[in-house]
């Protein structure tokens, strides 16, 4: 991964100027557990989707992704703000923009591929209706303008469109944290509650293409996580961090837990209990809009890990934490192949076999090939960066 | 996901897992009588149905109505004639020889549930059935509704109907092993799982049934010759009327 992109590579200490450059594995330790959840909650029918966030919380790794990328990109983009200025800063956003979309586009290639062929495979005149959803495939000019204008959303294809929308707009969140750390924090959150007031959606054309993920309601997350991110560039924490306020958190985030573990539970095995569901289950279910209930959750959650998992803490030098910092330090690639090895599992699921056992394999070869291509990048970096330290003897770089 | 089908799915995972020999877990074979038979734990026991019991039992006359999209109007096997409540009607009138019953077929292909909630005054509760069978979430899987609305949709439709008087069966999707990469039935399937839960109705769960079957061979809905659809569907239709007959009978007890 090169240099600019938002990865936690260049965190620093609290302290303004300090020196020392430590990076936090919390940041990549989370975002790849979430590549990993990712990709198992888009094989459609797995059973390991109920060990992923959304088992024991109303959100699941679409938040956390979203939070971490703008935590990272206000610790990266910001500190090249404050060094190089605003200009130089900007540009470097939008080469990472440029690259989220033609990682995009390469997916929605591989999906076209993927969904033609069944397509055209499943000519079956019980399926007419459900089939009615292809119809990209006789109006092909459109779906590609469609999805050059991030507009062909379909279910693999979401989180890239608002990841490359939210960094676009990123300039403008920075130059807001530079005038005070927390105008582009109450900006985006009149916007959140604006947009789910008023109902608001992004406007698409052509028409009838909604985003799965409302940017309007979502750019508060990441904002939120710019927000935080920006406190180890200026060293001034943003949020309230009193006792009463971990304590909150820490109960919030508990009673989610409990409460989706109860329903969890309850799902796999009948019998047991349902706890506040009929309260509460439908106001988790508005994953477009990030409803309320998903974000307090998160940020009680955020929080609480903040508070127990300490950036020195052990659990992220144990050596079965290695693959998912690697994952998360290469992120966009990992997300990408993610995504790829989910078409791929589901084919040979529903082609071949849907079994508990051939969904292991196909859990367990995705995991494979995930941690493999981290590791390869990981040498290729160093590998590079050994190389050109030899050749520029006196290089001080490292 | 489905409770009773992830209980089946995962019981061998977690044999497994736990190092317990998997006989356990075994699954008796089905017999092999009828290319329409399903193992019994894809048949919910659970919400009765205790209206439509004592219907049966007093000898009285039973009209269900059965609303829906195109797979309950028939259209690919032709039209309501071969279409799943007609082979329904049938298989009740065959297991309750004497007692009048009447399915009527209100499929209309292409509408989200809200369309269908519209319609319940004129086209479901005018006919005052005992039972309402509603065929919901393909077209607002299609549509990409979002997923509250579709169960605040849902809630709403079941209080209508239940305030109209009727019992609800809920039948969610149809399988194809192809369209799960096309269309994102997920979140759909639970909504419904759960909405059924919550609100204590029955669900017909079509999705895993005619799953059951393709997983099995039974039918093959992937390469099908243009001319044998119709007739394949028939027969998919039929087996489908036939099963629910059965869950009909097992849930009026």
């Amino acid at each position: 991964m090169d240099v600019h992109a938002p990865t936690a590579e260049a965190a620093t200490t609290p302290q303004r100027g300090a020196v020392k450059t430590e990076r936090d594995l919390r940041l990549d330790f989370f975002r790849g557990l979430s590549l990993f959840f990712i990709f198992i909650d888009h094989v459609p029918g797995n059973l390991l989707a109920y060990a992923t966030f959304h088992g024991v919380a109303f959100f699941d790794a679409a938040e956390v992704f979203i939070f971490i990328s703008g935590f990272t990109a206000a610790l990266v983009y910001g500190r090249s703000l404050m060094r190089n200025g605003a200009l130089l800063a900007t540009a470097q956003i939008y080469r990472r923009v440029w690259q989220l979309y033609v990682a995009h586009i390469f997916l929605f290639v591989i999906f076209v591929a993927e969904v033609s062929y069944s397509v055209l495979v499943v000519q079956n005149a019980m399926y007419v209706e459900e089939m009615r959803v292809a119809n990209f495939l006789e109006t092909p000019h459109l779906a590609v303008i469609r999805a050059l204008l991030l507009n062909f959303q379909p279910q693999f294809l979401d989180i890239l469109p608002l990841y490359i929308v939210l960094l676009a707009g990123f300039p403008l969140v920075l130059l807001g944290l530079r005038v005070h750390r927390l105008l582009p924090f109450a900006i985006s959150g009149i916007l959140y509650g604006a947009t789910l007031f008023w109902g608001w959606t992004p406007h698409t054309y052509p028409a009838g293409a909604p985003w799965f993920f409302n940017p309007l309601a979502w750019q508060f997350l990441f904002v939120t996580g710019a927000t935080a991110g920006f406190s180890r560039v200026t060293g001034i924490w943003p949020f309230p961090s009193r006792q009463w306020f971990r304590v909150l958190a820490v109960g919030v985030a508990g009673f989610c837990t409990l409460v989706s573990l109860d329903w969890t539970i309850h799902w796999l095995y009948d019998p047991f209990p349902l706890f506040l569901a009929k309260q509460l289950w439908m106001h988790t279910l508005d994953k477009t809009n990030l409803a309320p209930l998903r974000l307090v959750d998160f940020l009680a959650f955020a929080a609480a890990t903040m508070i127990f998992v300490r950036s020195d803490s052990r659990l992220l030098r144990m050596n079965g934490a290695r693959p998912l910092i690697v994952c998360g330090q290469h992120s966009l690639q990992v997300f990408c192949l993610g995504i790829v090895l989910a078409v791929l599992g589901h084919f040979i699921l529903s082609e071949f076999d849907g079994r508990v056992l051939m969904q292991l394999v196909v859990n367990l070869v995705g995991f494979a090939a995930m941690i493999g291509l981290a590791y390869l990048l990981e040498w290729y970096k160093v590998a590079v960066r050994q190389a050109s330290g030899t050749r520029a003897a006196t290089s001080a770089l490292e | 996901m489905m409770a009773r089908r992830i209980t089946k799915l995962a019981a061998p995972l977690i044999v497994v897992l736990l190092g317990v020999a998997p006989v356990v877990a075994q699954t008796p074979a089905p017999p092999k009588t009828s290319q329409c038979t399903v193992p019994p734990d894809l048949i919910a026991s659970d919400p009765t149905l205790p209206g439509l019991a004592k219907r049966f039992h007093d000898r009285q006359p039973v009209v269900i109505v059965a609303i829906g999209g195109a797979s309950t109007a028939g259209v690919a096997a032709g039209g309501p004639a071969s279409a799943y409540p007609q082979r329904l009607q049938e298989a009740l009138a065959r297991r309750h020889p004497g007692i009048p019953i009447t399915v009527i077929n209100k499929g209309v292909p292409r509408e989200t549930t809200r369309d269908m909630i519209q319609r319940f005054a004129a086209d479901v509760l005018a006919a005052k059935p005992n039972l309402v069978i509603w065929e919901t979430g393909t077209v607002d899987a299609v549509r990409a509704v979002e997923v509250d609305e579709f169960a605040t949709a849902l809630e709403e439709g079941i209080t209508a109907l239940r305030a109209g008087g009727a019992a609800v069966m809920l039948v969610n999707m149809q399988y194809n092993p192809s369209l799960a990469s096309v269309i994102d039935f997920g979140p759909y399937l639970d909504a419904l799982d759960r909405a059924a839960d919550l609100d204590d109705v029955y669900l017909f769960d079509r999705y895993q049934i005619m799953r059951y079957w393709t997983d099995n061979g039974r039918f093959n809905v992937v390469d099908v010759p243009h001319s044998k659809q119709a007739a394949l569907a028939g027969e998919i239709y039929r087996c489908l009327g036939e099963t629910m007959a059965g869950a009909i009978d097992r849930a009026a007890r």
